[in-house]
């Protein structure tokens, strides 16, 4: 027990100590919780601007409503939100206004141009002018105004209670709440939760690809060094080895902690909304699971490697599976009970990121989550027994890497 | 008192260890010989309990080796290397730990050692700074800084300046005086002729001749002389005195008959050509052990 824990204080000590261990402690989740909250941020966000849009109505009936309907949006700040200009100028025709407005588009005096048709068949065409065509907030308002106009114009034509009318164009909207398993209403943002399990996800993966690798990159030097033998004549591979996945089990709870930390200042900052958090305890569970999971599958693999490139092959192919959720996520989310993602859920290697995503995403059972998490621990019993036969005969055997068969073998023997 | 009884270690194929039976003294250096591939390192990991024999037994001061052996056994693997980018106390100071010693234990005989290897002032520098003779001093710290009882050197003086190699010898020789047991592993014949009392010559995982080193050479045809003399050589193929003789440039060493004495057989060639030079020489190591592996393979 001694000798373990002086190979787990080792392992932290000196691994705590590199320089890439701390840039991938602190700028790993910068970058990564910059990435995934920028896009929400942007596209939540109503620009802090008033818009200054002309309005070239040809048929000269709509643009006085339109302006009334666009009173309704201000501007956090109590401004108004849209400056609607009637560029209909008398003296001009039809061709001499649309080159007005283009020019003041040009010029950025105005945002854009809306210019309103009406047809015989009393429908209405729009055209909205821009330097970009990405303003859909704006268009979608307009849309939805004009509509709105139409309809109220055709009743009261045919003379219906202006009531009525109100009772018309009282807008629905639909609010998404999500039911949890405890019968919690949470009326979390979608996007907000999506990108939450992204992070974990992400933060998980970085953290198995970097420890994993470091160790990897240890064994090697060990192996390489000769050292291994040094260390093998003073403690059992046993003691070695848990002493490796302890070691790096406390490297991966400094990560935790540090960027658990990271996480609450942005919640603090309300970057993050504290409901992103709630099913934190659960998340956390498969965050450990899955990381010891991994270690102690990198401690059996790492002992067959001899070169640099061999291990950067073996944890490539180790975080594509960890990235296998990214993957599925779309149809995870459109539909809960996609197959896939439940089949995925009880297979070891993709458990923790897929019940990190659908954690967030949908409500899971009681029971699927204690079965998971039953089978992910079972499973790191099981892969911590195989790798520690791998690694008893890995770790003394030089030269060429040890195909599968041998590998087999050495876990009968 | 190690003693090793009827080891055997069998790989998948190969017989890497066949049958082989010796004991190492205290206060002895036994040495290891034998070409590469001879299963010299084979029988040091079993040795060392890295391993486990497919049969024989391996006893040491009358117990069999079991995991507190760990921590009187001293090793120094033949390729070296340690933790580059880490300090060189740390890495002492790790190695001390898994020997169970105490943090305090350990600084203070780490400190000792590196003051008398000459290298204290690298005591907090990182491995990689320092030059690659310094790197195997701290080795040679890591292995015996826990006192062992039974210390195991493979090779221990390759890598190392002229200076330094009789500086690691004086310690190897003061380590016996404190009556330890030493094996050393190593092809430098010439080396394990000037330090063993004993040697195994090992071959395909086989004793191919074992005992005291004084032993082995007289059992191995010892009346040699070496001749210098000027002239011809051709008049030495009728004295029925030599077995056999190799000629030189400027010497020849010849082998003569069990019942010849030298001086004798002086005296006969004195009358046939000038002598300048006259010497009995033993055989030496490394003859017997290039002589030894040739039989074997003619055997096989």
């Amino acid at each position: 027990m001694k000798k373990i824990l002086a190979v787990a204080r080792w392992e932290y000590i000196e691994k705590v100590k590199t320089k890439a261990f701390i840039i991938s402690l602190i700028i790993t989740p910068l970058i990564i919780i910059s990435f995934s909250i920028l896009p929400s941020l942007l596209f939540r966000d109503e620009m802090p601007k008033t818009e200054i849009i002309g309005i070239i109505d040809t048929s000269a009936i709509y643009f006085e409503e339109l302006e009334d309907e666009f009173k309704e949006y201000t501007l956090p700040d109590g401004n108004p939100n849209y400056i609607l200009i009637n560029m209909a100028f008398q003296n001009k025709n039809y061709q001499q206004l649309l080159e007005i407005a283009n020019k003041n588009i040009q010029k950025n005096l105005i945002e854009g141009c809306l210019i309103i048709h009406q047809t015989e068949t009393d429908s209405i065409y729009g055209e909205f002018r821009a330097t970009s065509i990405g303003n859909f907030k704006s268009v979608k308002r307009f849309e939805d105004a004009l509509s709105a106009i139409k309809l109220k114009k055709k009743l009261t034509q045919e003379g219906i209670d202006t009531k009525i009318i109100e009772y018309f164009q009282d807008r629905v909207n639909v609010e998404q709440l999500k039911v949890e398993e405890s019968g919690k209403v949470s009326s979390k943002d979608f996007l907000t939760t999506f990108f939450v399990s992204i992070i974990f996800i992400l933060l998980l993966m970085m953290m198995v690809v970097y420890s994993g690798q470091m160790l990897v990159r240890s064994m090697i030097e060990e192996k390489s060094s000769r050292l291994i033998e040094m260390l093998v004549s003073s403690s059992t591979p046993d003691e070695l080895l848990t002493g490796k996945i302890i070691g790096l089990s406390l490297l991966g709870l400094t990560q935790i902690f540090i960027w658990v930390v990271i996480g609450l200042s942005l919640v603090a900052g309300a970057l993050i909304p504290p409901s992103a958090f709630d099913n934190v305890l659960p998340m956390l569970i498969y965050f450990l699971l899955g990381f010891l999971f991994y270690s102690s599958l990198f401690v059996g693999i790492g002992s067959t490697v001899n070169t640099e490139q061999e291990a950067q092959q073996i944890t490539t192919y180790l975080s594509l599976t960890l990235m296998l959720p990214v993957v599925i996520a779309m149809p995870a989310i459109q539909n809960p009970d996609f197959l896939m993602t439940k089949i995925f859920s009880y297979i070891p290697l993709t458990t923790p990121t897929v019940m990190l995503l659908r954690l967030n995403v949908e409500s899971v059972s009681s029971l699927e989550i204690i079965l998971t998490i039953s089978i992910l621990i079972v499973s790191i019993i099981v892969v911590t027994k195989v790798s520690a036969k791998i690694f008893r005969i890995g770790i003394l055997a030089y030269g060429t890497r040890p195909s599968i068969k041998e590998i087999i073998e050495w876990i009968k023997e | 008192m190690l003693i090793v009884k009827n080891l055997v270690k069998k790989f998948k194929t190969t017989l890497a260890v066949n049958d082989l039976s010796f004991t190492v003294n205290p206060g002895n250096i036994f040495g290891l010989l034998g070409p590469n591939g001879a299963g010299k390192t084979t029988t040091i990991r079993a040795i060392l309990n890295i391993i486990k024999p497919t049969s024989g037994e391996i006893i040491f001061n009358n117990n069999p080796i079991t995991d507190e052996y760990y921590n009187i056994i001293g090793y120094l693997p033949e390729e070296r290397g340690l933790y580059k980018r880490s300090k060189v106390i740390d890495v002492l100071i790790y190695f001390a730990s898994l020997k169970n010693l105490t943090k305090s234990e350990a600084l203070d005989r780490a400190d000792f050692w590196l003051n008398r290897l000459k290298i204290s002032e690298y005591r907090d520098k990182k491995i990689e700074q320092l030059s690659k003779g310094n790197q195997q001093k701290v080795q040679l710290i890591a292995a015996i800084l826990h006192n062992p009882q039974l210390l195991i050197l493979d090779e221990p003086f390759t890598g190392f300046d002229p200076i330094n190699q009789q500086e690691v010898k004086n310690l190897i020789l003061s380590f016996l005086s404190e009556g330890k047991t030493i094996i050393l592993s190593t092809h430098q014949m010439e080396l394990a002729e000037k330090l063993c009392d004993e040697i195994l010559l090992l071959n395909y995982g086989k004793a191919v001749s074992s005992g005291k080193l004084t032993d082995i050479k007289k059992n191995f045809g010892g009346n040699n002389i070496r001749l210098g003399f000027n002239g011809d050589h051709s008049f030495l193929n009728n004295f029925p005195d030599i077995i056999k003789f190799d000629h030189y440039k400027n010497y020849t060493d010849i082998q003569l008959k069990e019942e010849v004495l030298p001086s004798e057989f002086l005296k006969k060639i004195i009358e046939k050509t000038e002598v300048n030079h006259f010497s009995i020489i033993e055989p030496t190591l490394n003859k017997i052990f290039i002589d030894l592996i040739k039989e074997n393979v003619e055997q096989e």
